[in-house]
């Protein structure tokens, strides 16, 4: 499936909620075939901004394009939507709901049946798809769901907060699939609060705090940018006397490594060769880069809580 | 309308499933013949008493004449002895050797006024029974004694108003009763089938509404439907598993008609009259009619019920403002029952020209013939009106309804989500 031109586009987008203002001025552009991330800590406006790239909320200023054009259920239909919030309809059977999902995203009957099956197989329940899904736990739900926005083999994902409730093998699963998808030519949009998946995961992020945009970057790029001039060191033996070095302006210790912060325009070569000279054997030797959770904290000011209360009230 | 259909058929096939469908469908007409039964069995039961009933006979000019009278109600009566007193029947009463006795004296023999003595009081049905007989052997004893005696009996039967039908023969003539009285059968029918799909169907639907937005699987089926497709699809779906219902019922009374019919004639002539209900079934226009005012009339309060499932959070919630819903169902129901009984007044004809009012109320005058038939489509146009613009109003609510967690709307807030959904 080839995909010209811009897959996602926001411009100048504003959503409040009484005097509440959940999104505000927020720019965003997907190009096709990447991983894209949406960051945040719950409450930034992460789900307002995707119910309105569905079309479900309607921006109070700024335009939405989905496809080139406005989301309307034409280009919807090419988008698979997982909302965060999901629910099944607990007394269907697995292979029924699946397939009336299938239905109403325009699959042919027999077509949802088998793909559904397959999907089914895949993720390991298919001895669950004559089961209601109330019997099911909550991941294997989640799995359900999962499939349901798959079904119709869409162009873009669109996931909110895809991996909440996985246990990490099933989490595991997802991103594979995830990869995979992309793999096939799709663009993939996930929301998360969890800075370790966006790190495995994503090729660009976008970091929403207090409904603004901060961030918006190829992750790499942002990595190398963000780079702090730290070098986590672990040598064989006895540790040379490292915080007498010129180029060095701090030491911490971390378990057997020591990280050590370079002193400004100190290039790493300088190090290495300092390290020759006391005659001392390396086991490791590595600039470390800033993981995503610091960058964000930096950035956003404010820690990107893990298991902070999930949002209430209105039609947010 | 692809999609549409793949949502009626999931509400249709999860509905009829369920063990409330069908134990709702069966258990109605099996608890009917039940009760029925049971009443039938409890009544007979009480009339068979291994005990005797005696006859004393005071005056001497009734004895026999009762005794052959109760025996034609299927009492077994033993007349006493003459010259036995009532002492010793109260002694054989004490002993139970004598369930009651019946005593016949002057009173009785002028005014048909008798006692029956005994440790119980009589049964309902016995009670009736005795005192028919007894009346009229006392009346058939007074009018012999009469000149025109036969006349005044049939006065007594209370008389008759003959319709004798101007330009129309005999044949027409029975004809034309014969569809009156279909008419009033259909119309009652026709009404509480009505009532009791718009009552439970309705809030079927908003049950459906509300159980879609509690488990959040709404979001995951707007993001391919728009809002009212799915809506519609509810609608159709909920009301065609109320169709199947009342088709199963109907359904049963057939099989009922058909076969346990033939079979009470055989057993006694009494039920002969009943053989000629075929000629009471409703004709296909009145069944049209049925169908034109069920589906208006379900379509619009089905909708409504929809939008306050969609404002709601919960079934305490709903409850409470499905309210006045329900009211507009249940009034016009009662002002029908006072029509069936024989109150029609003619300002009812006009109310029944309220949309919300007419599925109940105009369908019954509309097949009894007691409205012009100008009314009836008025009636007919108004409600389609109505069903437009309340479906429009559903809609809007049902739109923003569906995804919103927040309170319960006031009014005010109901009004914005109207104008701008």
């Amino acid at each position: 499936m080839t995909q010209n031109g811009t897959v996602v586009r926001l411009s100048g987008v504003r959503k409040t909620f009484g005097a509440h203002t959940a999104v505000d001025d927020f720019d965003l552009a997907i190009e096709p075939g990447t991983i894209y991330g949406l960051l945040g800590p719950n409450g930034s406006g992460k789900t307002t901004t995707i119910r309105m790239m569905m079309g479900i909320l309607l921006p109070d200023g700024g335009s939405v394009e989905l496809f080139g054009g406005a989301p309307d259920f034409a280009r919807r239909s090419r988008v698979g939507y997982l909302p965060e919030e999901r629910g099944v309809y607990e007394k269907m059977k697995v292979l029924d709901q699946l397939v009336f999902f299938g239905e109403i995203r325009g699959v042919a009957r027999p077509l949802a049946r088998t793909r559904a099956e397959e999907w089914l197989e895949r993720l390991g329940l298919s001895e669950w798809a004559s089961k209601k899904v109330q019997a099911l736990s909550k991941g294997m739900q989640q799995k359900v769901q999962f499939i349901s926005t798959v079904l119709h083999d869409p162009e873009l994902l669109i996931l909110d907060e895809p991996f909440s409730g996985l246990d990490p093998i099933n989490q595991d699963v997802l991103e594979e699939i995830v990869l995979e998808e992309r793999e096939r030519g799709k663009t993939i949009l996930f929301s998360t609060h969890l800075m370790e998946q966006a790190e495995r995961l994503c090729e660009r992020v976008c970091l929403i705090s207090r409904a603004r945009k901060v961030l918006d970057d190829d992750l790499k790029e942002l990595k190398r940018r963000e780079r702090t001039g730290v070098v986590a060191v672990e040598f064989e033996g006895e540790a040379p006397p490292v915080a007498t070095w010129p180029g060095v302006s701090e030491v911490e210790e971390a378990g057997d490594e020591l990280h050590l912060t370079l002193r400004d325009g100190v290039p790493t070569d300088e190090l290495l060769a300092q390290v020759a000279a006391e005659g001392a054997s390396l086991r490791r030797f590595e600039l470390l880069e800033p993981r995503l959770h610091e960058i964000f904290v930096r950035h956003a000011g404010e820690p990107a809580e893990d298991d902070a209360p999930s949002r209430t009230g209105g039609v947010s | 309308m692809k999609q549409v259909w793949s949502v009626i058929r999931r509400e249709y096939v999860e509905r009829v499933k369920t063990r409330a469908f069908i134990l709702s469908t069966l258990g109605m007409p099996l608890l009917i013949i039940g009760i029925m039964a049971v009443v039938g069995f409890v009544a007979v039961l009480s009339e068979q008493s291994e005990r005797q009933i005696a006859l004393i006979d005071l005056n001497g000019q009734l004895g026999e004449r009762v005794q052959q009278a109760l025996d034609r109600a299927g009492y077994d009566v033993e007349l006493a002895a003459p010259g036995t007193g009532t002492e010793d029947l109260d002694q054989q009463v004490l002993d139970e050797e004598l369930e009651a006795y019946i005593v016949l004296d002057d009173t009785t023999a002028s005014e048909a006024v008798f006692a029956y003595r005994s440790k119980e009081p009589p049964g309902g049905v016995r009670s009736q029974l005795m005192r028919a007989a007894i009346v009229e052997e006392v009346v058939d004893l007074r009018l012999g004694q009469l000149e025109d005696g036969e006349s005044v009996r049939r006065l007594f039967q209370g008389g008759s108003l003959e319709y004798e039908p101007v330009g129309l023969d005999e044949e027409e003539a029975e004809e034309a009763e014969a569809e009156r009285i279909t008419g009033v059968i259909t119309g009652i029918a026709g009404g509480i089938i009505l009532y009791i799909m718009m009552l439970a169907y309705g809030a079927q639907t908003l049950q459906s509404v509300l159980e879609e937005k509690q488990s959040r699987v709404v979001e995951l089926v707007i993001s391919s439907l728009r809002p009212w497709q799915l809506m519609l699809g509810k609608i159709v779906g909920v009301g065609a598993v109320g169709l199947t219902q009342v088709a199963i019922w109907i359904g049963c009374v057939a099989l009922l008609a058909s076969l346990a019919l033939p079979t009470l004639i055989a057993a006694a002539s009494d039920f002969e009259e009943l053989a000629q209900f075929r000629q009471y079934l409703p004709g296909p226009g009145a069944v049209l009619l049925l169908v034109v005012f069920f589906l208006l009339g379900y379509f619009l309060y089905s909708s409504l019920f929809a939008a306050v499932g969609a404002m709601c959070r919960n079934l305490q919630e709903a409850g409470q403002t499905q309210a006045p819903l329900i009211f507009l169902i249940i009034i016009p129901f009662m002002l029908q029952m006072m029509t069936f009984q024989g109150n029609n007044m003619q300002w009812m004809n006009w109310v029944a020209l309220f949309p919300f009012f007419s599925p109940i109320m105009m369908y019954p005058r509309a097949v009894m013939g007691d409205v012009p038939a100008w009314m009836v489509a008025v009636s007919i146009v108004l409600m389609a009106l109505t069903v437009w613009g309340s479906s429009w109003v559903a809609g809007r609510i049902y739109k923003v309804g569906i995804l919103s967690q927040g309170n319960r709307p006031s009014p005010r807030e109901l009004l914005r989500w109207i104008r701008e959904a």
